[in-house]
């Protein structure tokens, strides 16, 4: 039976269903028509490859038209659609419907996809003869990507998810019996308040062209081995291998960005998982570089380079099935759902393993390979040492992360590192040693052969200013272990031999990415271990006491609660909880920070309001705020609050209580806070109340005392009879508020009414604040990482240019 | 030996020291009764809350104190203390994970890992709210 439903509109699903089918057509026309060229079938090459790049633009148009249909969906808000409702609300800013779209697992997929087409276009009009074959590749990783949009049944099997499948169709629910359900459907579900963050903007297209780059040296790679091509590529695919180590670090990093200024873990870094995921590839992709370098100038190095650019890629196809596939499940922050597609995952990522590992080997035998051992006074030597040294790195961090894939693979049940930090230091931070030590030992190396004597005296100043600004550091900082100094060294001996090298070169600075590249490299590292390493907790109810590294979470006791307007002194701080701002779902907290001088003086101070949401669904998420110093950042986040919604409402005074006094009888009662006592009756009244009750029968006050904490207090209710009628004057203070309700002639006493106020809930907020020392040489050593990658990626791509000319010439 | 078989004999080494370490690092999820019996080592022990009134977390007293009952996968209830701020909305955990080792009849624990029904990762139309409303229309 159809159910006619009232007010949906279709006509977006069925035309972006439309262009979905459209964009798997086309990709697999495209790496057909490719493949055919490639291999040259009926001689009929250029035919061949006209087809492919029609096949590849229909491919492309039809992407760019699911990206539009389906931001469309969520920017004008049509609920009847699940993606729409699922990730997106009203409520939302445009920036953040951004975000929107790629929250979900079909979004991210189309992202990439999309970066596979825009770096598909640039390829297709500048490899000339490697078109074909490499064109093949990224058709058939089209392929793959598109069908992950498919949601169509092949033989009972689900292949991929649309994200245009309608709500109806995607949940059961009685509502959907209701022709007009979506009448009560009125807003989405939102977007996770966590990724409400500009870096959220802006991390997933920059870490997706990153995925998206690694692609290029992968299918330069395959083309060559097909076409038994082993070294023409690499000259062009070296600028693009450069930019996809560029990007993909950036991303990284902008991960990590998010991770400090928005997620409340206190760091940018976590060894989490997904983070995980992304650097192994890069890790493999960075010695790819250094061994595609070492090859172009002698020759050796070749079976690394095809091995380690394979291994690039496929990791990254591994890094995707284990962020996608659910089986990370429980062991990450990021949450991702399953969306049954593991087994397509899988399908894939077999695909392409049996394609690089399987030509590789295939061709393995015909393979050049060099007998000559290289000198170890040659560059060649310490980028192959280098090389292999991040492939290590890059595999111990591999093996623990996929310790979830070895539990369902063998049926296991190991836990991660109960300590994972720790578990990662080990290993990471050796291999990080000696690769800093590498980059100074390699560049002031010539390729073929140095001289030793020369190389001695070139390493000696950059050694020098090493040591001295080593004692520079971890005096001051008192990091006072031997592996973090050593760390601190090698940063330096990393920064100062690139910083000769730059020196020496002087005159032809286009070349010196690399060198530029390393100095950033090191001033990221020397960031990392200083803020880590001297990270202070300043949330400790006492001052000057600093815990060291590996301390117990016993001994920590980094929260500190804040009673609302209390001040608390907290190292050099007096820190105040002073209110709230609310802009829903936002929760500002203000917390009023006074830095005090060795004098305990207010030397200046500044707010800081950390934010935290409390979502119903989701529990407290607390954002951080930061106070960036140049030499250190500020840092604080609400841990706990008080969910307002839980106080009740009270009245301010609690309900009357009668007493009665004899009159002439001095007495005293009891209250809860405070003493009361009768002096005695007073007929002779104060002006003001003289003149309120001028013309009563009678009009008298009762004296009062009470004995607060703030010394004694004098209260004067007053009763009145005025023509027969009774009044009576109430005082409020001392948190009492007293009512001379009535006197009694005969038994010669009186009745008052007592009320104390009702203490009302004291506010307050728990939270952390943290210090991290030296942060910003993090951030600026990423900067300039990046402009050395640029460096390099347009001298090589000059040099290719170059290359390229003169053998069409 | 060529120098280059030197260098793959160091690498397999040091590859097979990146197993031996992570199988010797891991942890592994576990009920209380392991956790006993070996009180050195720090396991992850899954299990479900129980005698919620006895839940207890002061932060006037002490921001970072809060102990609970957990009950792993055999019944077995133990106190588990945690020294930090108690994570909200606890009390509606479905599943907790803590992390950490035995003291004694105490477990304590350094990390909490609690599973809630959560809005983003779970698959469920609201219906309660919507029922409610086509009552009113009709």
């Amino acid at each position: 039976m159809d159910i006619q439903y009232v007010g949906e509109n279709l006509l977006a699903g069925k035309l972006g269903h439309a262009f979905v089918i459209l964009s798997f057509v086309g990709s697999l026309l495209a790496f057909f028509a490719y493949f055919f060229s490639t291999i040259q079938l009926e001689n009929r090459e250029t035919s061949w490859k006209k087809l492919g790049r029609i096949a590849f633009w229909i491919h492309g148009i039809a992407v760019i038209g699911i990206v539009v249909t389906l931001f469309g969906i969520i920017y004008f808000h049509l609920y009847e659609y699940f993606y729409a409702w699922s990730h997106a609300s009203r409520a939302l800013p445009t920036h953040y419907i951004v975000s929107a779209f790629w929250e979900g697992q079909e979004g991210s997929f189309l992202l990439w996809t999309f970066w596979h087409i825009v770096i598909g276009m640039v390829l297709m009009y500048s490899t000339r003869k490697w078109e074909a074959p490499v064109m093949s590749v990224v058709s058939l990783a089209q392929v793959a990507l598109s069908s992950m949009l498919l949601g169509i049944y092949v033989l009972g099997y689900k292949v991929g998810s649309s994200p245009f499948i309608l709500l109806r169709e995607a949940m059961e629910a009685p509502i959907f019996s209701q022709t007009n359900y979506l009448e009560f459907i009125t807003d989405g579900n939102g977007l996770n308040p966590l990724l409400q963050n500009p870096w959220m903007v802006i991390h997933p297209p920059v870490l997706f062209l990153g995925f998206a780059s690694t692609i290029v040296p992968f299918a330069f790679a395959i083309a060559g081995l097909f076409k038994k091509d082993y070294s023409g590529w690499i000259t062009a695919a070296l600028p693009w291998t450069l930019f996809g180590a560029m990007i993909l670090g950036t991303g990284i990093i902008m991960g990590g960005a998010w991770a400090y200024e928005s997620l409340n873990f206190g760091g940018y870094w976590a060894w989490d998982p997904v983070e995980n995921a992304s650097l192994v590839p890069w890790l493999v992709m960075i010695g790819a570089v250094h061994v595609m370098n070492a090859y172009r100038k002698t020759g050796n190095s070749l079976p690394t380079t095809f091995i380690l650019v394979i291994a690039t890629f496929i990791l990254i196809l591994y890094a995707t099935f284990l962020t996608r596939s659910g089986v990370l499940g429980d062991s990450s922050v990021h949450s991702f759902t399953d969306l049954g597609m593991s087994g397509q995952l899988l399908v894939f990522l077999f695909i392409f393993i049996i394609m690089g590992v399987g030509l590789l080997i295939y061709r393995w035998k015909s393979l050049p390979k060099t007998d000559k051992e290289e000198s170890t006074y040659s560059r060649e030597f310490w980028l192959f040492i280098g090389s292999l040294l991040l492939v290590l790195s890059s595999f111990q961090v591999l093996a623990t992360t996929s310790i979830p894939v070895f539990n369902k693979i063998f049926g296991t049940n190991v836990a991660p590192p109960a300590d994972p930090i720790a578990h990662y230091n080990r290993w990471q931070l050796p291999m990080v040693i000696l690769v800093l030590i590498l980059t100074t030992i390699g560049q002031l190396l010539k390729y073929k052969k140095s001289n030793p004597a020369e190389f001695y005296k070139k390493m000696l100043w950059p050694f020098i200013l090493s040591a001295g600004l080593t004692i520079g550091i971890f005096i001051p900082f008192e990091i006072y272990t031997w592996q973090y100094i050593l760390l601190i060294f090698a940063s330096a001996f990393a920064f100062f031999g690139n910083a000769e090298l730059i020196r020496q070169q002087l005159g032809k600075l286009k070349a010196a990415g690399a060198a530029v590249a390393h100095i950033g490299f090191a001033m990221m590292l020397m960031g990392v271990l200083i803020s880590s390493a001297r990270k202070e907790v300043v949330s400790i109810n006492n001052s000057g006491f600093s815990y060291g590294e590996n301390f117990d979470a016993k001994a920590t006791r980094e929260n500190v609660l804040l009673w609302k307007n209390e001040p608390l002194v907290m190292n050099d701080y007096r820190v105040t909880y002073t209110g709230d701002s609310v802009a829903e779902p936002n929760h500002y907290y203000k917390v009023f920070y006074e830095k005090l001088n060795k004098a305990g003086e207010v030397a200046y101070s500044f707010m800081l309001t950390p934010n935290a949401q409390i979502n119903p669904k989701m529990g407290l998420i607390a954002s951080p705020d930061t106070k960036h110093y140049l030499g250190h950042d500020l840092y604080t986040h609400v841990t706990q609050v008080i969910d307002k919604s839980t106080i009740k409402e009270q009245p301010e005074y609690a309900e009357p209580k009668a007493y009665t006094f004899k009159i002439g009888e001095s007495d005293t009662i009891m209250l809860a806070k405070n003493l009361l006592m009768l002096d005695g009756l007073n007929t002779t009244l104060s002006p003001e109340m003289a003149a309120k009750t001028a013309g009563a029968e009678i009009a008298v006050s009762a004296r009062l005392r009470v004995k607060t904490l703030e010394g004694e207090k004098l209260l004067e209710p007053v009763y009145a009879i005025k023509n027969g009628t009774e009044f009576r004057y109430d005082v409020a203070e001392a948190d009492l508020r007293v009512t001379f309700n009535k006197i009694d002639p005969k038994s010669g006493s009186i009745e008052l009414l007592i009320a104390e106020k009702n203490p009302g809930p004291r506010e307050y907020i728990i939270m952390k604040a943290l210090k991290f020392p030296m942060i910003n040489l993090l951030w600026i050593g990423t900067v300039v990482l990046v402009i050395g990658f640029s460096m390099a990626v347009m001298h090589r791509y000059r040099e290719a240019k170059r290359i390229e000319a003169r053998e069409t010439a | 030996m060529k120098r280059s078989h030197i260098i793959l004999i160091v690498l397999i080494a040091t590859a097979i020291g990146v197993i031996i370490s992570t199988v010797g690092d891991s942890s592994s999820y576990e009920t209380f009764e392991v956790a006993i019996e070996n009180p050195d080592r720090e396991y992850h022990v899954v299990g479900t809350l129980t005698r919620m009134d006895e839940m207890k977390y002061e932060p006037e007293v002490d921001a970072n104190l809060f102990t609970f009952f957990l009950q792993d996968s055999k019944g077995e209830v133990h106190e588990v203390v945690y020294y930090g701020t108690k994570p909200q909305d606890f009390e509606r955990s479905e599943q907790v994970v803590i992390v950490g080792k035995m003291e004694g009849e105490q477990f304590n624990a350094q990390k909490i890992l609690t599973k809630c029904p959560s809005k983003y990762t779970e698959d469920e139309v609201e219906v309660t709210e919507h029922v409610a409303q086509p009552k009113q229309n009709s």
